[in-house]
């Protein structure tokens, strides 16, 4: 009776396990996965053609620094397990698993976190982003927590899906309008970047990524210099090097 | 098997249908042969409301012609259709009632041999998708239990049908969702791009797209997307503001 590997019954009891949460449906989706699985925290985020990210849900400041790190780096176990549709386990971030994203890994590891699992948000054929899952001692998850894992994974793709559904043509649903408003200084960045180094945003995000890295600052942070006026990237009397 | 064993069964099968792709058609004759099993009735049949809000008979435990067509007759008269109405089970009336409350219907399912038909909604929160007929031979009307049975069999189903639907859209949510945020980002990139152009700030800069968005009749995402790829430039807005 399984299909693509998840049990009807695990369906169940995580949708029941999701649906007593809070009233906020972001935070305790985050919350409730991380509970369902048994790891110390979880992040939700979207992934669009593999670059863009928006974080649905962290269940708590850890998870939302990492989150705010993979997006910053634009490197971590979310991206790779969009870009491969498999979950990425890395059961001891110290080790060797974790070279796969050096800057990530220093930054995670710096929070508090030994191992990070990663695990695709699929819908079908589509991949709409991942669930972050992550843990503060090293170990791998038994086979049961993979398969909760995988199971959440799961129902929170339908579950992002089901409130975008419901929203109007052309409309963002509401629930996930805090996706790209926490993150809008960063595009306007990238706007204003665009315009001073005279490249496309792609390569003005990556130019911002890079500075961020460089500086050690989140890159919200740096936007928000960018968006005042204070930090430019065209006059090199504000400091800002660029290789 | 015993009773509640088939029971189960049929509970965790539908719930399989929260789970993946499935055969809806099948899935709902499944559910018709099921009641039948289960509930100590001769015949049971699906309606659902098509977009026009029309019942059309979908599904039923048999493909006996008389089953057809006594279904299909309910398209504006019978326990299925007071059932789909009113959203609350239609237990079965005596004979005379029946005769009294659906002239055109009782006679044929009294002529088809079904002595007492029953009918509960099939309906999720506020959404009722159709109903479940239950057509029996002998006179007995169902118990509560039975009743209650019925009506959470057809309560899962809905569930099911609901998600299907939801499957067979969900491509194309996925696609809304990637514009929808796409577009937010392509906004804010834009407010940049204009506000680093004009020398000003991104809170102007947003009124200028927006200006130029109403006068020219666009869509503001459509805008954004032009200014990010530089088909249409900070200059082109400022020409058209006042």
């Amino acid at each position: 009776m399984a299909h693509d590997g998840l049990e009807p019954q695990r369906v169940a009891r995580v949708v029941a396990a999701l649906a007593a949460g809070e009233a906020d449906p972001q935070r305790s989706l985050c919350r409730a996965s991380a509970r369902v699985v048994g790891v110390h925290s979880a992040g939700v985020v979207l992934i669009l053609r593999g670059h863009a990210l928006g974080t649905v849900c962290a269940s708590d400041p850890v998870a939302e620094s990492i989150e705010e790190s993979q997006f910053t780096l634009g490197e971590g176990p979310c991206v790779d397990a969009f870009s491969s549709r498999e979950p990425v386990l890395v059961p001891d971030l110290a080790g060797a698993g974790g070279v796969r994203w050096p800057s990530f890994r220093e930054r995670a590891i710096a929070e508090g976190v030994q191992a990070v699992f990663g695990f695709p948000l699929l819908v079908g054929p589509t991949c709409i982003g991942a669930l972050n899952l992550y843990n503060q001692r090293s170990g791998m998850l038994t086979d049961d927590q993979v398969a909760d894992a995988a199971t959440v994974a799961h129902v929170a793709g339908r579950t992002v899906l089901s409130w975008q559904s419901v929203a109007g043509e052309g409309s963002l649903a509401w629930q996930l309008e805090h996706v790209p408003a926490h993150r809008a200084v960063v595009h306007q960045a990238t706007g204003m970047l665009s315009v001073q180094m005279a490249v496309d945003v792609d390569d003005a995000l990556i130019m911002l990524r890079a500075y961020a890295f460089a500086e050690g600052r989140p890159i919200t942070a740096v936007s928000d210099d960018v968006v005042a006026g204070a930090l430019r990237f065209d006059d090199d009397a504000s400091g800002a090097t660029l290789g | 098997m015993t009773r509640e064993q088939v029971l189960v069964e049929t509970f965790v099968g539908l719930a399989d249908t929260l789970v993946d792709d499935y055969d809806i058609i099948d899935f709902m004759q499944t559910l018709a042969e099921r009641c039948v099993e289960l509930l100590d009735v001769s015949a049971a049949g699906i309606m659902l409301v098509d977009p026009d809000g029309t019942l059309r008979h979908t599904a039923c435990s048999s493909e006996q012609m008389r089953l057809v067509e006594l279904l299909e007759l309910q398209l504006e008269e019978g326990p299925c259709f007071d059932a789909f109405r009113s959203r609350a089970a239609v237990v079965c009336e005596s004979p005379e009632e029946a005769a009294t409350r659906w002239p055109r219907f009782a006679p044929r399912a009294q002529e088809s041999g079904f002595v007492a038909v029953s009918a509960v909604p099939m309906r999720l929160r506020a959404e009722v998708i159709g109903a479940l007929n239950l057509f029996s031979s002998g006179a007995a009307c169902l118990s509560d239990d039975d009743l209650g049975v019925a009506q959470a069999m057809a309560d899962i189903a809905t569930i099911g049908i609901l998600q299907e639907r939801v499957i067979r859209d969900r491509n194309a949510v996925a696609a809304r969702l990637e514009l929808a945020l796409e577009s937010r980002v392509a906004i804010e990139q834009a407010k940049g791009i204009v506000a680093e152009h004009q020398k000003t700030d991104v809170d102007r800069a947003f009124d200028l797209i927006r200006r130029f968005t109403r006068s020219h009749n666009r869509l503001l995402s459509e805008t954004a997307r032009q200014i990010v790829e530089g088909t249409i430039t900070p200059a082109d807005l400022v020409a058209t503001s006042p």
